[in-house]
């Protein structure tokens, strides 16, 4: 892989992206015209589009696309970067349980300091962290961790942060419950400006320190002590990438809950149609990311419209299967 | 080029290795032996500071090892560990260019420069991979990937090669091609190996000195000859053994005698 065929791979991805999002902003519930909103996303004027149109296209649609683009991007980098830390191509964010540490985080937020919009990307990015180290603990045993260890210590924290969920949700009053649990899965709806905000800078942050470790990361998810041999500072770049991948993960439950699998099934298509090398793996990750939850979402606010599915439900019914097929097959071929 | 005097590596409580004194010089090759658990990895990773020492001193080109940056031992010393575990699929070319990262220009981040390409293509041919560079490591054969993994500690471009056991998958012909490969670099007069290896007749063969150890300490530092006496080896590794010369090398050949005779 060299700097050329990353850049190539990276803009056909960036044309992919653009095109996603202009078909996700004309379908929906309401169908919106195809030549009037065209004009109107790129001139930013109304181009004959009724001022309801006009509402639906830059007040509904465009926020929550650009707000599923920005999830994408943070889940998928995240995704690939636990994979190439813990060696383990099934790591991802919601089976490794980062995702309900963030969600825990999110929650005591609005239960304990509701006033203040700011505490819950925060708080989720604690949530992710205090769950990401406890996952690569529980998961390094005295024989090093083996991908099956680290899934089963994911397992185990998943259920037991669902407890605590559980346990915050019953302290809510009752009528907000069920946008809970609508969220738990995965929600796009909730948006709100300084949420769109709060994803995009963590997304741009994050996805840029991993970008800086990637070469790092190339030596050590081929082994930890091989990468210190060849010059990598290990324990730096394990704890840079673990926060970046918690800040991922945070900023994106924190607006709109655990969408899972994202993490899983990009950077594995990635891998596969380009090489493992992460300068290619984590930018086209968070661009083919962001292009896959737009979709996703797409899809679940379509298919039953004008009722929705919660996104994650889409996204867990393509990744579960391909989970299971990566489990057949060995852990041992992407 | 690095000098090791009395070195004291502890687990916990236990000590691994105690008082080890070695010094190594360019164009040398160093075979460390002993029985299983003497030290010898142990030892090694001491050497180029993955171990801290609890006592001693390590001197690498006359300034403490712990002076130096990991990008800075990482171009001075390179190591060849038994085998590169792989869980994700990378090709040959990848691979060893990832002995290039200490060099990289940009810090620890950015691609890898025409010179970097330049040294690899180099060290794949000196390691007999040449039209190999994109197959993918786990589809080769053992003999092929331990090669590669040489190739990727050669590419590092040190001048001391530090070798756990590099031949212990191997069979007999591939064994002989990884020593003989170390001892062409090292014949160069600037690059110096250390290698762990339960094969004493290659120790023999491929060695300048010898290091005996058990238990975690020095049984003999010396030329093959020097070392590798009957009486040593019947009291290293318990094992009663005929020493005589190799009748091509003249080198000390080591023969297990197993049973007691008539």
């Amino acid at each position: 892989m060299t700097l050329r065929r990353s850049l190539g791979v990276c803009g056909l991805l960036l044309l992919l992206l653009v095109g996603v999002l202009l078909i996700a902003s004309l379908v929906g519930s309401q169908r919106l015209p195809l030549s009037a909103s065209l004009c109107a996303l790129v001139n930013g004027s109304n181009c004959g589009l009724s001022s309801e149109q006009q509402a639906i296209l830059f007040d509904i649609r465009l926020p929550r696309i650009l707000l599923a683009g920005a999830v994408g991007m943070c889940l998928a980098t995240a995704g690939a970067a636990y994979q190439a830390l813990l060696r383990n191509p099934l790591a991802e964010p919601y089976l490794l349980g980062v995702s309900n540490g963030a969600a825990v985080g999110t929650m005591t937020a609005l239960v304990f300091f509701g006033a203040h919009e700011w505490s819950r990307p925060l708080m989720a990015f604690a949530g992710a962290l205090a769950a990401t180290l406890i996952v690569y603990r529980l998961a390094r045993g005295r024989a090093g961790a083996t991908p099956e260890r680290l899934i089963l210590a994911g397992v185990i924290v998943t259920t037991f942060l669902s407890s605590a969920i559980v346990f915050i949700t019953t302290l809510m009053d009752a009528t907000r419950i069920r946008s809970f649990t609508f969220w738990l899965l995965g929600d796009l709806s909730g948006t709100t400006a300084s949420l769109l905000a709060v994803a995009f800078v963590a997304a741009g942050i994050g996805v840029g320190i991993l970008v800086m470790n990637a070469r790092s990361l190339n030596l050590m998810m081929l082994g930890e002590r091989d990468a210190f041999d060849l010059g990598v500072e290990v324990g730096r770049v394990r704890l840079i990438v673990f926060a970046a991948a918690s800040l991922l993960v945070g900023a994106s439950v924190a607006s709109s809950g655990s969408v899972g699998y994202v993490g899983l099934v990009v950077p594995h298509l990635v891998r596969l149609s380009t090489s493992s090398d992460n300068r290619v793996v984590i930018p086209a990750s968070a661009l083919a990311g962001a292009s896959f939850v737009i979709v996703a979402d797409t899809l679940a606010r379509t298919i039953i419209a004008p009722r929705e599915l919660p996104v994650g439900a889409i996204t867990a019914l393509i990744g579960a299967p391909l989970f299971i097929y990566l489990l057949k097959r060995g852990t041992s071929a992407v | 080029m690095l000098e090791a005097r009395d070195i004291t590596i502890n687990y916990g409580r236990r000590e691994a290795v105690g008082d080890v004194s070695l010094r190594v010089k360019p164009g040398e090759v160093i075979a460390i032996i002993g029985p299983n658990g003497a030290g010898k990895s142990t030892l090694l990773r001491g050497l180029n500071g993955t171990l801290a020492p609890t006592r001693g001193e390590i001197l690498l080109e006359g300034k403490p090892l712990r002076s130096y940056a990991r990008r800075g031992v990482a171009r001075r010393i390179a190591v060849v560990a038994q085998e590169a575990d792989l869980r994700f699929p990378v090709t040959v070319l990848e691979f060893v260019l990832g002995g290039r990262y200490a060099w990289s220009s940009a810090g620890t981040w950015g691609w890898e420069s025409d010179r970097d390409v330049e040294v690899t293509q180099g060290v794949l041919s000196e390691t007999e991979l040449d039209g190999f560079e994109s197959r993918l490591m786990n589809e080769l054969s053992g003999g092929e990937r331990q090669r590669a993994v040489l190739g990727r500690a050669l590419a590092t471009e040190a001048k001391l090669l530090l070798l756990d056991e590099p031949t212990a998958n191997l069979d007999l012909a591939h064994q002989a091609t990884m020593l003989r490969l170390v001892r062409g670099r090292c014949d160069d007069r600037e690059t110096a190996a250390v290698v762990i290896t339960h094969d004493l007749n290659l120790a023999a063969e491929f060695a300048n000195h010898v290091l005996l150890m058990k238990d975690g300490r020095a049984i003999a530092l010396g030329s093959p000859r020097e070392v590798l006496t009957p009486e040593r080896l019947i009291d290293v590794f318990g094992l009663r053994v005929l020493v005589d010369a190799h009748p091509i090398t003249g080198a000390p050949r080591i023969t297990p005698v197993h049973g007691q005779p008539g």
